[in-house]
């Protein structure tokens, strides 16, 4: 169906049976027999009285030493065609392209990238290879790699930019601050909340959303009573299947307890939802074909609430969910095909860049990789910035601010959408 | 549609990233081969030639049986040393075959993927990003990390780690001075290196010359002029400036200012023929020259960044009215980070982005790890608009949402029915007061 895939797929077939070819192995093998050979003379004519014997032994000797030789040839010669063969397959069907060598000085920025790498193990709860990696980092600094040493990471490290935008402080940059002290603890918090989660203790989680709820709910969200009434729910499943002691704060009246205990203070906001809960008492008994069976299904409930924990929890630090080095190298992996081309097309013409800020290439990314809408204007296609940002006008249409520009005659223009008309300073500026 | 275009995977276009992945253990399978045959041609040849003469010499009686026997035995050492050399070259090759294989194994999962969407894909690319992170460490030095990253992540045979070793090993003779083990990986790989061609040997040559001058001692600059009647002079045709310059550096004293005998005698050439030596080896093993992860980053971050990612009008009151800046700030197309108000002090971190909280996710370019990165990259292209919401409202505030949204956030708010509330600025407003938004 799918030739590239079809392609790699017995590109993958050819290498694998290179393996099973003749290896060196043989050779080495070949040349013991030479050594035995020469040893077995050797001990023949050391211990002949008679001098002939060494000449005869050496006469004998010389036909059996060039085939052995011939063989250890053959032998490597065979080595030598199983690696040609391998060459050829790769060749064939996964021929080097040279990848583009400038890599919009990203070596410029090292210590950035440093930084990135090190936030990202410890997302990963790498905490013994981040304090390896900085460690040495600090041992052995990144030195510019730009031509003039004396213009070292000018840019992006440090201060402010050229573009007047406030740069975090230069202790953000600094991987000390990195090592020893808050961004690590968090991720180490977030980390054993989350092996906890796994392990299906709620509390820990609970704790934490409870201690930041005025922040939870500025965002809008409902952690905080999503993680109360999955202990609920887990409560109420009795020591069967929780696991937990059999006691009084177990099973349906440990369940009773915590609402009563807990979910007072989620009454305005999710009063429904608490009646919901309450209800499945009377369907106890057969919970798994009741209404409220999707409610109680656990298993799903544990994955989706670490998710949604993991999210909160770095959106909190401002931090996104998914680690952004994972996200950008993924995505450049899926654009890089169209960066070559484009490289390879302007290349020929002789013609480069056209705008400043902006890729001249489409590098389309799947859905799941769009965090911002994208508004295009729809007569100057061109995508909406801080300069010329998107204008909604009296119809509900919306523009780029320099398409309307052009389109006022006066103060009014005609939608060009629609057959209203609408004055200039009815226009409004949006964001998206 | 064209999303379900994107999430496919192109499998011809997938592995660019990967190609060093598979080449280097063919590369070093060669490297390795050559290794072994040179000894074998040599060894085997001296071997024959030597029982030939015995044989012939102890049937005219030229030889004694204890000459005989002192030759084979001359001839037994020879096998044996060749014995020695075969076998660690196969034990290389047994090794670099095993790395092919859990290579092939790794790509064979992405093969047997069709789209990114698939779950499998994710710890695919995990793996990937993993191999990556030990390629840049391993590039600039960092080989503890490395060592430890894919330890942690059983990853050896997916990496080179051996390979970066010896380069950063001679690396750091360069860098501190000493030469002997670059051109000990000159010598081991002379062909290579004339075919390329590479200026390395030569170049290290000279150094040795500059360094003998700069003893100033009269026998070692004897010894530097016979040094470079042997090594320096023979390459007039080729590099005619790099000689003169060598001749001329008799005249001048380290100390001196007078270029460019000053930058020759300086100690940053050593940094310098540390970088030639590092192209020159990447080359030989046709490795790209910049980490792959700079490569990635660079396109991913670009492909990834929108102008809103440095925005700081998202977060400023968007309450303004057209034609309110001066002139200049409407004239076309400015930096898409340029703001049109004074710089904010810093943001709060959770404002950081345009569409804040519920449901919405922290852009990887907003977030703090890559934010400063992405600044000195292109954003993205696109041809149209790719909304993330549907039914957009407007609020008089400026600000545009999607209708669901604004219901939900208003729920879990606790409103009536009747009010929305902002979701970044948390502004009440009566559902009357909304505007529908058209995009087409």
């Amino acid at each position: 169906m799918d030739s590239t895939k079809q392609k790699l797929e017995s590109l993958l077939e050819d290498l694998s049976r290179v393996n099973t070819l003749p290896r060196l192995s043989a050779a080495v093998e070949d040349v013991d027999k030479i050594i035995a050979l020469l040893s077995s003379a050797r001990e023949q004519v050391a211990g002949a009285l008679d001098p002939h014997t060494a000449s005869l032994t050496m006469t004998k000797l010389q036909n059996p030493i060039k085939t052995a030789f011939d063989s250890v040839n053959d032998d490597l010669k065979a080595a030598s065609a199983a690696h040609k063969k391998l060459g050829r397959a790769l060749d064939k069907s996964f021929p080097l392209k040279p990848l583009p060598a400038d890599s919009d000085k990203m070596d410029e920025h090292l210590p950035l990238i440093n930084r990135a790498i090190a936030m990202h193990l410890l997302r990963e709860g790498q905490f013994s290879v981040t304090s390896t990696f900085i460690t040495e980092v600090q041992e052995n600094p990144p030195r510019p790699v730009s031509a003039d040493p004396d213009a070292s990471m000018a840019d992006g490290a440090n201060g402010t930019d050229d573009d007047g935008l406030p740069v975090p402080d230069d202790e953000d940059y600094n991987l000390t601050s990195l090592h020893s002290q808050e961004l690590q603890e968090r991720f180490a918090e977030m980390y054993t909340i989350l092996q906890q989660l796994k392990a299906q203790n709620l509390m820990p989680a609970i704790e934490w959303a409870r201690a930041n709820s005025a922040e939870l709910e500025a965002r809008g969200s409902n952690l905080e009573f999503e993680l109360s009434k999955l202990q609920y729910v887990w409560l109420f499943q009795g020591p069967a299947i929780n696991g937990l002691p059999d006691d009084g704060r177990n099973g349906r009246a440990g369940a009773l307890a915590y609402a009563r205990q807990h979910f007072g203070r989620f009454q305005t906001r999710h009063l429904r939802e608490i009646q919901h809960l309450a209800s499945a008492m009377a369907f106890a008994p057969n919970l798994a074909a009741s209404p409220y069976r999707a409610t109680f299904a656990t298993a799903v409930a544990f994955t989706d609430i670490s998710a949604s924990f993991t999210r909160e929890f770095c959106s909190l630090l401002g931090l996104s969910a998914e680690s952004p080095l994972y996200l950008a190298v993924t995505a450049g992996a899926l654009a890089l095909p169209q960066l070559m081309k484009y490289r390879l097309a302007t290349r020929a013409k002789g013609t480069e860049w056209t705008t400043a800020g902006e890729l001249p290439f489409e590098t389309p990314l799947p859905e799941s990789m769009l965090y911002h809408s994208i508004f295009v204007c729809p007569v100057s296609k061109e995508q909406t910035t801080d300069a010329n940002p998107p204008m909604v006008i009296p119809c509900g249409h919306m523009l780029a601010r320099e398409t309307l520009q052009k389109l006022c005659k006066g103060s009014r223009f005609k939608c060009p959408y629609c057959p209203s008309e609408g004055q200039i300073k009815d226009a409004r500026r949006v964001v998206l | 549609m064209a999303d379900h275009e994107a999430s496919k995977i192109n499998h011809d276009n997938h592995l660019l990233l990967d190609q060093p992945c598979l080449r280097l253990p063919y590369e070093l399978l060669r490297k390795n081969f050559r290794a072994a045959h040179l000894p074998f041609e040599k060894d085997s040849t001296s071997v024959k030639n030597l029982l030939k003469d015995t044989a012939n010499g102890s049937l005219n009686g030229k030889a004694s049986p204890q000459d005989v026997v002192k030759n084979l035995d001359q001839m037994l050492v020879k096998m044996r040393g060749l014995k020695r050399k075969l076998t660690a070259a196969a034990e290389e090759e047994d090794r670099l075959y095993r790395q092919m294989d859990a290579r092939v194994a790794h790509l064979r999962e992405l093969a047997s993927l069709n789209t990114v969407d698939d779950v499998k894909y994710e710890s695919w690319s995990r793996q990937r990003l993993d191999r990556l992170l030990v390629d840049y460490m391993l590039r600039h030095g960092y080989n503890a990390s490395a060592t430890a990253l894919a330890d942690e992540r059983g990853m050896r045979d997916l990496v080179d780690i051996d390979t970066f070793v010896v380069l950063s090993k001679i690396r750091a003779a360069l860098q501190s001075g000493s030469v002997q083990e670059a051109l000990a990986w000159c010598g081991e790989n002379k062909k290579e290196l004339r075919r390329m061609p590479s200026n390395l040997e030569f170049m290290l040559r000279c150094q040795q010359y500059i360094e003998m001058m700069r003893t100033g001692s009269q026998s070692k600059m004897l010894e530097a002029i016979n040094h470079a009647k042997k090594y320096i002079t023979p390459f007039n045709d080729t590099y005619p400036v790099e000689v003169s310059n060598m001749a001329g550096l008799l005249a001048y004293r380290p100390d001196t200012a007078l270029e460019p005998y000053a930058s020759l005698y300086s100690a940053s050439r050593w940094r310098r023929l540390a970088d030639i030596f590092v192209e020159a080896h990447l080359n030989l093993l046709s490795l790209p020259t910049s980490p792959l992860l700079h490569i990635a980053l660079s396109s991913g971050l670009s492909a990834l960044k929108t102008p809103a990612c440095h925005s700081r009008q998202s977060q400023a009151d968007a309450n303004d009215q057209l034609f309110s800046g001066s002139p200049e700030e409407t004239t076309p197309r400015r930096k898409p980070a340029t703001p049109s108000t004074p710089a904010s002090p810093h943001p709060h971190p959770h404002h950081h982005h345009g569409t804040a909280s519920l449901t919405t996710r922290v852009c990887p370019i907003c977030s703090t790890e890559l934010n400063a990165l992405a600044r000195n990259v292109r954003y993205a292209h696109h041809g149209k608009s790719r909304l993330l919401e549907h039914d957009l409202m407007l609020l008089p505030n400026g600000r545009v949402y999607g209708k669901a949204r604004l219901d939900e956030y208003a729920a879990k708010s606790g409103l009536p029915a009747d009010r929305v509330k902002d979701l970044t600025t948390g502004e009440v407003y009566s559902s009357d007061q909304l505007r529908k938004v058209f995009v087409t």
